[in-house]
């Protein structure tokens, strides 16, 4: 299960990403000095019946990255061929997993948000789906909770709660839920429930005695030993471990695959969270990830290096798109379309992607009805994602005289837009979209960077297996991260501040190798200024008074800025972005920007039909 | 028209004796014709007034044209003697009296006052008019107007808010705090302190105390928190059980309420302060509120409270005091935060709307006082008599 040699000898790498559909492969080697992604292939996952064995899909993507690269991977006994000679075999193989649905957690602790919430935090950073929080202030009554947890068909169960030396009553009386309730584990008669214990460790005695048969209890270090920090680390680790000893042993053909990696399998966000974490402490950098599917969308964050991960499980584009409506509104979605849509065709619309969740846009008003979805569902997601990601709560307060009246309550968010670097789509949606300039101006419209933001998106979501790559070979992980992993979009100039149409938001100054370009942009405005993949411009920005570009209120701000697929889209329309509902208006706005973007060139004759 | 008696009264008392001591003491000078008195004197109850005030009304001396003025004399039905209210100068033929007792009836008398100072015969009113009082003072137009638009924004908030009007507070630290403190005191497994200040329940602090104990029992009885209440007023002990009494009803949770756990101490300050900060020392409670009126104990008990490493929620109106509490506790609601806590806490329609008609009230004083000052400035710089009468009529008949 470990890496052969020193890391300078490893030269073919060969990575999969078993999905619940679709298993990747990329196949990895040295280009010019530099770790490149050479080949990729997919084909079906065979987790399901009748093939009920997970390594017939990665056989079969491997086979086509053989095919593809001339190079033999997969021998007679259709194993992988390790280590690599010349012409043969690979000296890594890794991979990372969601079939099945990924990996299930339940998690509790004693106060919701405290313990609670540094569990939930522990298993999504882990890469898991959190079914439920169970806590003393859930607002159930205990009969109630037990019934949920006998409802619930959890991969693995993580309890915390107390602070080293603090409550063992409350702790107990989880257990003390727990154990009767008897959760049925989703894969397996044989299949024996795994319980993490990651609270007060005075209390862990105690729950090793009401938790006994017919769980497997593993005991690791509090989670949140004292309030002020939280040690999620331990309780990671144990939940990787237990994924793979538990439940990829019971799900079909994983205890094979397990045998042919060379480091442990991964759940798949886990993996996205490692890349990203990797890449923002490496480059020091403030990093958000988005991954938009069908039925969830997840959303990543490093700031200042701290790891956050939400899911959002209603949230999505196929299964989950009429949550999107429910919880945004239809008015909501139309503010981002240039064009009305007969109420009627926009709910068959909707109804037609739920039951035929695979389709894609045929026509150019579908593509932009998805889109404008698309926006709202990220949007929703990443304020989901800004609730979740916070300071610690019931964190001791220091003040002076001074904070009379400024007295800022613990649980505050740490995202921070304007600290934002770099903002990185994956998905359907995003990373499908015919142009570039849609996914850029998805993204900008759903997250309001503010400040200077590069933007990029993962080109064919290679992020999972570069996730696992980064754990034994972090620098061929970094480089083909980016060189080929991102697809750069261009950077986002948005000041943060609100004006009046039409007055002055900031003036820019813009300098390249061969030209110079200076001018004033407007409130309400956009503009897209070219400037390739590998050009870099010396930006200054002079915002207006009560306009912010990351130098403070109307101060001047200097930035080397890199360009990308799209370019540089200088965005005077204020943050928070306001978009009215109002038909109208929002049309025109929507129409305005989209041309200063060319967003869709081809949508003049059909606006023309519309009106 | 009428003119009024306030602020002249002093000087007309002068210049009327000094007529009487010229006709006295110097007969040379009263030499000559006495001018024509006035006639039709009429006397009619001032309306919508207090019932101090009479209106005269009388027809003009033959004379008026040489006149120095007129003299109003007023006698009540209990005295003997006519004495001078005011000289008015010629031309008036009218006048309100003030100042008068609405007890009795008044009669008066004017005489025209010649340039030579001799006076006529007087137009006399024949019946005692009593001086009657309406329902309604008409000079307090201006109060009212004042009075509706500071309980009419309360009143249409409260209606507002009953129809489904969402009004927004904005958040108040302190009070957002409490599940946080709560919360602390339960994964440590420590015990929860709320002090509802020294003073007895006649203190309007105290019972804003109490309202946020409410909240504050509620929660832990949510959370499982174990929560203890020394009083200092054996008062406040009987309030605070009643009070966490139904909030542990509230939370669903009445078998967890323990009335040992809200308990009397002693009336002496220091004494109570003693027991408490040995309580803390000893069982170190992971969050401290101190809600109610606090004197020198504050500080002695926030100190405490932050060396035992506790999340601490202070509210007080004691303007003395919040420094102590703002730079030893986590959290502090200052004043009027205090007050308003129950509005916040309880989200009740009602209470948020009186909150909001309230604020509109405060809004309407501080503009009053900003317009005032100003326009006193401008009056005293420029010199403006315009600018002046403004003042004069905004303090003086608007603020009356």
């Amino acid at each position: 299960m470990t890496p052969t040699g020193s890391l300078a000898n490893i030269r073919v790498i060969l990575a999969t990403d078993c999905g619940s559909t679709t298993t990747k492969a990329i196949l990895i080697q040295p280009v010019d000095g530099v770790y490149r992604q050479t080949h990729r292939g997919e084909a079906p996952t065979t987790v399901e019946a009748p093939f009920a064995d997970v390594t017939l899909g990665v056989i079969n993507a491997v086979t086509e990255v053989q095919e593809l690269a001339g190079r033999r991977l997969v021998n007679s006994e259709g194993r992988i061929i390790q280590p690599a000679t010349a012409n043969e075999g690979c000296d890594i193989y890794i991979s990372t997993s969601s079939a099945g649905g990924g990996l299930q957690m339940m998690v509790a602790g004693v106060v919701r948000e405290m313990t609670g919430e540094s569990a939930k935090r522990a298993a999504l950073g882990a890469g898991a789906i959190v079914m439920d929080v169970i806590a003393s202030n859930d607002r159930r009554r205990p009969h109630e909770q037990i019934q949920r947890i006998r409802e619930l068909r959890p991969d693995i169960i993580l309890i915390s709660g107390g602070v080293d030396g603090g409550t063992t009553t409350h702790v107990v009386q989880i257990a003390e839920l727990i154990a009767p309730a008897k959760p049925r584990p989703r894969f397996g008669s044989e299949y024996t429930l795994p319980i993490i214990y990651a609270g007060n460790r005075d209390a862990a005695p105690l729950v090793q005695n009401v938790i006994k048969e017919g769980f497997a209890l593993t005991v690791v270090d509090n989670l949140r030993p004292v309030l002020e920090r939280e040690n999620l680390g331990p309780a990671r680790d144990a939940i990787h471990n237990l994924f793979l000893e538990h439940v990829m042993k019971h799900a079909p053909g994983y205890d094979k695959l397990m045998e042919w990696v060379d480091a442990p399998i991964m759940p798949t966000p886990g993996a996205v969270g490692n890349i990203l974490q990797t890449i923002a402490g490496r480059q020091g950098v403030n990093v958000v990830g988005v991954d938009i599917g069908g039925a969830t969308t997840d959303v990543f964050s490093v700031f200042d290096g701290t790891f956050n991960r939400t899911v959002s499980a209603n949230l999505g584009m196929s299964y989950s798109i009429a949550n999107v409506f429910a919880e945004t509104g239809m008015a909501n979605v139309l503010r981002w379309m240039p064009f009305d849509m007969d109420e009627r065709q926009l709910r068959n619309r909707v109804k037609n992607k739920m039951i035929r969740p695979t389709t894609i846009p045929q026509t150019l008003e579908a593509l932009v009805f998805e889109q404008a979805v698309a926006r709202e569902a990220l949007r929703l997601a990443y304020v989901q994602h800004k609730e979740f990601a916070t300071t610690l709560k019931g964190v001791q307060q220091q003040r002076t005289v001074g904070d009379t009246f400024s007295q800022a309550t613990s649980g505050q968010t740490i995202v921070d837009n304007m600290k934002l670097d770099l903002l990185v789509a994956s998905g359907g949606v995003l990373s499908h979209a015919p142009r570039m300039h849609q996914t850029a101006m998805m993204l900008v419209d759903a997250f309001e960077p503010e400040g200077f933001t590069r933007l990029a998106k993962d080109s064919i979501f290679m992020m999972p297996h570069l996730g696992v790559l980064a754990q034994v070979h972090p620098q061929a992980s970094l480089e083909v991260f980016d060189r080929d992993c991102l697809i750069h979009l261009g950077a986002c100039i948005a000041p943060r501040g609100a004006g009046k149409a039409g007055r002055p938001c900031f003036r820019f100054s813009i300098r390249t190798g061969d030209r110079e370009e200076s001018g004033e942009m407007l409130y309400g405005d956009l503009r897209l200024v070219p400037l390739g993949e590998r050009e870099t411009a010396i930006v200054i920005i002079d915002p207006e008074r009560g306009f912010d570009c990351g130098g403070g209120p109307g101060k001047r701000v200097e930035r080397e800025v890199r360009g990308g697929t799209v370019g540089m889209i200088l965005d005077a329309r204020g943050r928070p972005l306001v978009v009215p509902t109002a038909r109208a208006a929002s049309r025109e706005m929507v129409e305005r920007w989209g041309a200063a973007l060319g967003l869709y060139p081809e949508l003049a004759p059909l606006l023309t039909r519309h009106s | 028209m009428s003119s009024s008696l306030k602020g002249k009264g002093s000087a007309k008392r002068s210049i009327a004796a000094a007529v009487a001591c010229a006709a006295l003491f110097f007969p040379a000078l009263a030499a000559g014709q006495a001018p024509a008195p006035p006639s039709g004197l009429t006397a009619r109850d001032h309306s919508w007034d207090n019932g101090t005030r009479i209106d005269l009304q009388w027809t003009a001396s033959a004379d008026e044209a040489t006149l120095r003025g007129y003299v109003v004399r007023r006698r009540s039905t209990v005295e003997t003697n006519f004495s001078v209210v005011d000289i008015v100068p010629a031309g008036t033929n009218a006048l309100t009296v003030g100042s008068l007792n609405r007890e009795a009836g008044h009669l008066f008398r004017v005489t025209a006052l010649g340039a030579n100072s001799l006076e006529s015969t007087p137009a006399a009113t024949t019946a005692p008019v009593f001086p009657t009082m309406e329902w309604f003072d008409g000079t307090r137009v201006w109060f009212l107007f004042t009075l509706v638009l500071l309980c009419g924004s309360v009143v249409a908030f409260i209606v507002l808010a009953r129809r489904g009007m969402p009004l927004t507070l904005r958040r108040i630290a302190g009070l957002e705090a409490v599940d946080d403190a709560v919360g602390r005191a339960t994964e440590m497994g420590r015990p929860c302190l709320f002090i509802p200040g020294i003073n007895d329940m006649n203190e309007i602090q105290t019972i804003a105390g109490l309202t946020i104990l409410s909240r504050v029992a509620k929660t832990a009885a949510e959370y499982d928190a174990k929560l203890e209440v020394p009083t200092s007023k054996s008062l406040v002990m009987t309030a605070a059980r009643e009070t966490m009494q139904t909030a542990f009803l509230t939370a669903g949770r009445p078998e967890a309420y323990n009335p040992d756990s809200v308990y009397y101490v002693t009336d002496e300050q220091f004494g109570y302060v003693a027991y408490v900060q040995g309580l803390m020392v000893r069982e170190k409670p992971a969050a401290c509120f101190y809600m109610g009126s606090f004197f020198a104990e504050s500080l002695i008990l926030a100190e405490t409270g932050n060396a035992i490493g506790a999340i601490q929620i202070a509210g007080t109106a004691q303007p003395a005091q919040l420094p102590f509490f703002v730079a030893a506790c986590d959290y502090t609601l200052i004043g009027e935060e205090f007050f308003a806590a129950s509005a916040y806490l309880s989200g009740e329609p009602d209470q948020l709307g009186s909150l909001k008609g309230q604020d509109v009230g405060k809004l309407l004083v501080g503009a009053g006082i900003l317009l005032g000052v100003l326009g006193a400035t401008a009056a005293a710089l420029t010199g403006s008599a315009f600018i002046e009468s403004l003042v004069n009529f905004f303090t003086g008949t608007m603020l009356t």
